[in-house]
């Protein structure tokens, strides 16, 4: 516990920013001697489970512990009886219980929870649990659950069904539709996405003899789940500490809490023992969260030139019976939702609803994924109106340094939508399509479509988007970081050695990190909203600059040197350039006092300074931002008219998020989000019928496989981002959002048929291609 | 904690069995495994069969190629004696599953698992194979037809096992071709597929035909009406897209989470289609 990773294995010579240096978490990852936290065990251990409901909507009338307290090897069973706290969690909304009290809301609500021996012990006494519970009618459906008489899932919710509802007009709204010459129409439904992660959800905890309790969990949120561990079961904050390891994967899923309270409130009844859980597949298909679901009602108007004169939207999200993210996500995909246009007028509605089906939370691009998915069909449906190139539209209508958002956002920071348009539009990929699309087999059908992105990062307006960076010279002479935001896999910890070795001129080798425990390192917020290496390393450039200039007058001082002005810090010492002198870190970092060797920055990330028309609560829920990525994505496919199924053939994606620290990490971060979008596009769809789930596994829910994934180019373009750390801006999220879209206009593009509904199944796209035939 | 059990030959796997009649045999346990999972079977012990010699691999005995139960597709992957007398099923294990899945999994296993949507049932049927079933006491043969009788049955007594399979070589056929239909293109359950095994004289015209479906019905179908309705035709696209007629009806789909019954039926027939590019070549 609390270790320090240290990275051998690594080449000689100093770090540098933009150099592709191999993660510092590769070797041990690859060798399977890395940590997570579902690695945590040990031999006095038990394990915990949870008794979910498995309806959709009831009340509990009696939960039957007795026969599984009996039970040899149980250890103990719990209830919400058994909380001291306020037994509910929840990041804006604190509307979730740890352990369902009065009702019932979804399937995967947790009513009981059992300590065992062994995992052979817990399975048998779940069963044995008995529920009594009161079937309630459910509701399903986003726009049901709005009208009047519909079953209400939190009866003292003043909004009724409604968690957050928003209505933006900008320009003249509505009115100005009446001066288009063109307007297209499209009613958009997108499903909930599994996040699939390898590592399901999972931690390790235990009390301690003064009380503390230790939790090690698979999180994005360390520091946000330590107070509502605390809150929920009735712990002061320093009464819980909780370690989060590099994660199996979370792409939002452990943006929250999911196993820490149970485990919390596990280990204060296991006689000090540790305690472990971990989610089954199927348990984590049905409690954990998914991307939202979304319908979503467009309406776009031009002139006869093209330029974009009004836009109108209704959204609907289904938040599931939770909060969780939903009011935030819904917020920032109405931010989102005209894309990075100028559009002059806008009416736009949205509403985050509450129902019995599975929680609706954060997945990487948080609610944009869904909207770009609409509105960039929607460029592709008013471009063939107009008989116009999809290309040309975008670029006559792109946004630029300083214009507004149809929200009425300023672009304050580097914006490059243009350039990256201009870099698709220059590639073979589209200017050789028609000689492509026309060399196609029999019975296929290929297809060139393309989409513009956009992507805001950070927390909006109003909650500070912040990060505290520690940074030590140890006594060994190594460089410790501290680092305050989880690295989930996407390599924000080797960006942090990169940083600091690049400022303090040392090589791997001689990098520590400290990865996030709220006992040790410094809160810092979320691994989340595209913010981690802007907003963390901002702050850890501060503390590494602070961290040189000691190292430095430190030197000087013991050298006898003058000043500082001939030292220069070189792998593992200084030198006197001067005189050749020279000192190693490791006798500097003896020397030091620690207080003299640890450097601390803060660093606040820039908010939009527009004055909205909006409400507070909308402004609470993030929106305005001023630090925005942008990219444009072409998808060729190939269509096969046999059975319909679509093969994306190339990808290309041009992406400005300013400088690549590390060329490698960033095609990574490309590439996944491209196959998850790619999953979202083609192959992902999560059944629920009546709040129960119909794809219960990986069996029955589809997602794409190696030989799925097409060849993929991601060409930077690295417009510098002034308030970035070396001109960085994030990259994590916005490539999710170009597969659907782009896809779905390529699909378009070779057969004619435009999918309104995601994801586009053979089936679908077969059944359409008949439709077309017929008609 | 399941008691294993590694007999090396038949003789001692039979000792097993008498032991202790609840004891489930299996190959690559691809799907035993997961059953056990699901808690769909308890068995009170496991014997593995990949052990035993006698029930492994390929063998040439002249008219007709004796496949052992136990044998991997991985193994009949790379087997060129398959490969080049049963092209057709060779096509099938390649989108079988995923590399991890055939170095486990054996043909005896997808035989005797009897799933609708077994990869290499398809070209089992269109070959005609017939299934060696043995016991302590005897061996008997039975084509694949009568051996499987629904969604995971087979005619299989206790204390029996597959010994393996027994094809016939059929150089008259110079037209074999397999195609799935999944939803991804690797580790994917087939919503549909078709194999066929076509004879197809100098002029084009087709002499023979043996076409066999899978997941469109509880087991793999075979139709005699449109085997002869194409017999005397030309591979071009009119005409199979009549016959394609004839495919649906003759197929019993069933809705699931992983396609409809119409998809799958529609399918069926259009997969006829995709035999238009065959022509003349094989
Ligand atoms: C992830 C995954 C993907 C898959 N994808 C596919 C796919 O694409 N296509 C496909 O067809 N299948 C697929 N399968 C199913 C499975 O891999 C195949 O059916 C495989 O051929 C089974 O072989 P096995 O040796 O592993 O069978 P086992 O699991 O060992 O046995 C299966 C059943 O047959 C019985 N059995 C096995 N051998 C004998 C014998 N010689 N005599 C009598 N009974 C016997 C066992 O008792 C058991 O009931 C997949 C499975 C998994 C887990």
């Amino acid at each position: 516990m609390g270790e320090v990773r240290r990275h051998k294995r690594h080449s000689e010579g100093a770090l540098h920013i933009g150099a592709s240096t191999p993660r510092a978490d590769a070797y041990a990852k690859v060798t399977g001697a890395e940590k997570f936290a579902a690695d945590y065990y040990s031999s006095d251990m038990v394990w915990a489970g949870v008794k979910r409901g498995a309806a959709p909507h009831g009340v509990i009338k009696g939960i039957f512990t007795d026969e599984a307290c009996k039970a040899p090897g149980v250890i103990a069973v719990l209830t919400h009886r058994d909380i001291r706290g306020s037994n509910r969690q929840g990041v804006v909304r604190k509307d979730q219980p740890v352990l369902a009290d009065k009702k019932v809301r979804h399937c995967g609500d947790a009513v009981a929870l059992v300590l065992a021996e062994d995992r052979e012990t817990l399975l048998r006494a779940l069963d044995l649990i008995r529920l009594d519970l009161e079937a309630l009618p459910g509701v399903f459906d986003v726009e049901e659950a709005l009208k009047d008489g519909a079953p209400l899932v939190h009866e003292d919710n003043a909004g009724g069904n409604t968690l957050l509802e928003a209505h933006i007009q900008t320009g003249d709204g509505l009115t100005a539709f009446e001066r288009c010459d063109e307007v297209i129409e499209g009613r958009f439904e997108t499903p909930w996405q599994e996040h699939a992660y390898l590592e399901t959800e999972v931690g390790w905890a235990q009390q301690q003899n003064d009380g503390k309790v230790v939790i090690v969990a698979s999180t994005q949120t360390p520091f946000r789940d330590r107070a509502e561990v605390a809150e929920a079961i009735g712990l002061d904050l320093e009464q819980v500490r909780v370690i989060a390891p590099y994660t199996g994967g979370a792409f939002g899923g452990k943006d929250g809490i999911t196993v820490q309270t149970l485990l919390a409130l596990a280990a204060l009844h296991s006689n000090g023992r540790p305690v472990k859980m971990w989610w089954e597949r199927e348990e984590s298909f049905i409690a954990g969260t998914k991307r939202h679901p979304t319908r979503l009602y467009y309406r776009l108007g031009a002139k006869g030139d093209g330029v974009l004169h009004a836009l109108a939207a209704r959204l609907y999200f289904d938040t599931g019976p939770y909060d969780h993210l939903g009011g935030v996500v819904m917020t920032l995909a109405l931010e989102h939702a005209g894309g990075a246009y100028r559009i002059p007028h806008a009416l736009l509605d949205a509403w985050c609803v509450y129902t019995n089906n599975p929680i609706g939370g954060a997945f990487r691009a948080f609610g944009v994924t869904q909207v770009t998915a609409a509105m960039e069909q929607m460029m592709d449906m008013l471009a063939a109106r107009l008989d116009m190139d999809p290309l040309e539209l975008r670029l006559k209508n792109a946004l630029t340094r300083g214009e507004k958002t149809c929200v009425g956002v300023t672009l304050t920071g580097s914006t490059g939508l243009v350039e990256c348009l201009e870099r698709v539009e220059r590639h073979p990929l589209r200017t050789e399509r028609y000689a492509w699309k026309a060399a196609a087999g029999p019975f296929k059908r290929r297809g060139v479509g393309i989409a513009a992105l956009m992507h805001a990062a950070g927390y909006g307006t109003v909650v500070p988007d912040y990060a505290n960076a520690k940074i030590e010279l140890t006594p060994e002479g190594k460089i410790r970081i501290y680092c305050g935001v989880v690295d989930m896999g996407q390599g924000n910890a080797s960006a942090n050695a990169q940083i600091a070795g690049s400022i303090l001129n040392q090589n791997m080798d001689s990098m520590e990190l400290v990865l996030p425990d709220t006992d040790r390192t410094l809160p810092s917020g979320s691994a989340s909203a595209s913010r981690c290496t802007y907003t963390f390393g901002n702050a850890l450039i501060g503390a590494a600059e602070i961290l040189k200039n000691r190292i430095l007058q430190k030197a000087a001082d013991l050298l006898m040197a003058p000043s500082t002005d001939d030292l220069t810090l070189a792998p593992g010492k200084v030198v006197n350039r001067a005189t050749g002198a020279q000192i190693p870190l490791s006798r500097l970092g003896r020397l030091m006092a620690e207080s003299e060797r640890t450097a601390i920055s803060h660093f606040r990330a820039p908010v939009a300074k527009d004055r909205l028309d909006v409400t507070d609560e909308l402004r609470l829920h993030g929106l305005g931002h001023a630090v925005i990525s942008y990219g444009a994505h072409l998808a060729a496919v190939e269509v096969d008219e046999i059975t319909g199924a679509v093969e994306v053939v190339s990808y290309l994606s041009a992406t400005d998020c300013g400088r690549a620290l590390n060329p490698q990490i960033y095609e990574q971060q490309i590439h996944g989000g491209i196959c998850q979008g790619l999953g979202f596009a083609l192959f992902e769809d999560f059944r629920v019928e009546q709040g129960t789930v119909k794809s219960p596994d990986l069996a029955t829910y589809i997602i794409p496989t190696a030989p799925d994934t097409p060849n993929m180019e991601s060409l930077p373009v690295e417009l510098h981002e002034p308030t970035g750390p070396f001109g960085l801006k994030g990259v994590g999220e916005i490539a999710t959002n170009g597969p659907a879209p782009a896809v779905a206009n390529a699909l378009a593009d070779a057969c004619g048929i435009r999918m309104f509904r995601l994801p586009m199944t053979p089936e679908r796209v077969l059944l359409a291609l008949r439709g077309r035939e017929t008609r | 904690m399941t008691q294993v059990l590694l007999p090396r030959a038949l003789d001692e796997l039979w000792d097993f069995l008498e032991e202790d009649p609840n004891t489930a045999v299996y190959s690559g346990g691809t799907d035993l495994l997961v059953n056990l999972r699901g808690g769909r079977i308890n068995p009170s012990r496991l014997a593995c069969l990949e052990r035993i010699e006698e029930i492994r691999g390929v063998r040439d005995a002249g008219a007709a190629v004796f496949i052992g139960a136990a044998t991997t597709h991985t193994h009949l992957l790379e087997n060129s004696l398959v490969s080049s007398e049963f092209p057709v099923l060779t096509k099938a294990i390649r989108v079988l599953a995923s590399p991890a899945i055939r170095n486990m999994g054996t043909i005896g296993g997808n035989i005797v698992n009897a799933s609708p949507a077994g990869d290499t049932l398809p070209p089992l049927y269109a070959l005609d194979a017939e299934v060696e079933i043995v016991s302590r006491k005897e061996a008997k043969r039975m084509p694949v037809s009568d051996f499987i009788v629904g969604p995971g049955r087979v005619r299989l007594g206790a204390n029996e096992i597959v010994k393996g399979v027994w094809i016939r070589k059929a150089p008259e056929f110079n037209v074999r071709h397999f195609e799935k239909v999944g939803l991804r293109k690797s580790q994917a359950c087939a919503v549909a597929s078709l194999a066929a095994a076509l004879s197809l004289s100098e002029g084009g015209k087709i002499e023979r035909a043996r076409l066999a479906w899978g997941s469109v019905g509880p087991t793999v179908v075979r139709s005699a009406e449109v085997e002869e309705a194409l017999l005397g035709r030309e591979l071009e696209i009119q005409m199979l897209a009549e016959v394609a007629r004839l495919v649906e009806r003759a197929v019993s789909p069933i809705d699931d989470v992983r396609a409809s019954a119409q998809y799958r039926r529609i399918v069926a027939g259009r997969l006829l289609l995709r035999l238009a590019e065959s022509g003349c070549k094989n």
